[in-house]
């Protein structure tokens, strides 16, 4: 991951996690979109005979030609949306912080952030049929800043990456406590 | 009297257009947001060749058409399937 694309990077800021929903999500997006193409080849190997006759008519060709490259066209773009969408939604954990960033549309993107030693719980949830299958669920952080809750979704092996951000607060609360003692003794 | 079929045509530019915007902003997304990766580029590039292909072979179709035909609006316009 390039370093610009961490906003307002410090300078000792080391990326410990880099997260995006799980491969399985994005798959199941395009594989929809991939029967959704599919459907007119199908339907023409059904209706072969009356198409074939719309094709040579003067009038339908044309439009029947137009309505196809539309129809492929659309598909196509709604397939790169769905991969734009999946891979810019990125939940980053570094040294310091958590950053939080969406993607919600074309013209909707959100980033948030909050320093590690405001968690004050990690909770991660795995639920349904696929979720359990593939090891993908959300998890969710509460902190005490104004955006209160950070919520990774679908990201993969959720349970893991729950005690992994346990343990980063945990050192980071030390850390940010032994700083703030010494503040205080150098003030005395 | 009847239906220009070049109307259809302007819609179809129309669609084109619109796809073009998305396109336009969605790769402005992954270039500026995104990771000027080996697999981002890729994507990149796979994309707009395959919208490239599409476009194009829409238009060598199309280019063969002549558009100053009238759709006449009689019942007879449908063939007999």
């Amino acid at each position: 991951m390039s370093k610009a694309h961490i906003p307002n990077r410090k300078k000792d800021e080391k990326i410990i996690l880099l997260l995006r929903r799980h491969p399985f999500v994005i798959a199941i997006k395009i594989g929809f979109w991939l029967v959704v193409a599919i459907m007119p080849l199908a339907l023409y190997l059904i209706m072969s005979p009356a198409v074939d006759e719309l094709l040579n008519h003067q009038i339908f060709q044309p439009l029947l030609i137009m309505f196809i490259s539309i129809y492929y066209l659309y598909v196509w773009l709604f397939i790169f949306q769905s991969f734009v969408d999946y891979y810019l939604d990125i939940w980053i954990v570094t040294s310091h912080r958590i950053i939080n960033i969406e993607q919600k549309g074309l013209f909707f993107r959100t980033v948030s952030e909050q320093n590690l030693y405001r968690v004050q719980d990690v909770t991660s949830e795995l639920k349904g049929f696929f979720s359990t299958m593939f090891d993908y669920g959300t998890v969710y952080i509460q902190t005490a800043g104004e955006e209160v809750r950070f919520i990774f979704r679908q990201v993969p092996h959720p349970y893991q990456v729950a005690e992994k951000i346990g343990k980063i607060v945990e050192e980071s609360k030390r850390f940010n406590k032994m700083m703030e003692s010494e503040d205080k003794i150098t003030i005395n | 009297m009847g239906i220009p079929l070049a109307i259809f045509y302007f819609v179809y530019l129309g669609f084109v257009v619109v796809f073009l915007f998305f396109t336009f902003f969605n790769v402005y997304h992954l270039v500026r947001f995104g990771f000027l990766s080996l697999g981002n580029l890729g994507v990149i590039s796979f994309y707009l060749l395959v919208s490239a292909m599409i476009l194009s072979s829409s238009w060598y179709y199309l280019s063969q058409i002549d558009w100053s035909q009238i759709i006449p609006i009689t019942l007879q316009v449908m063939p007999t399937i």
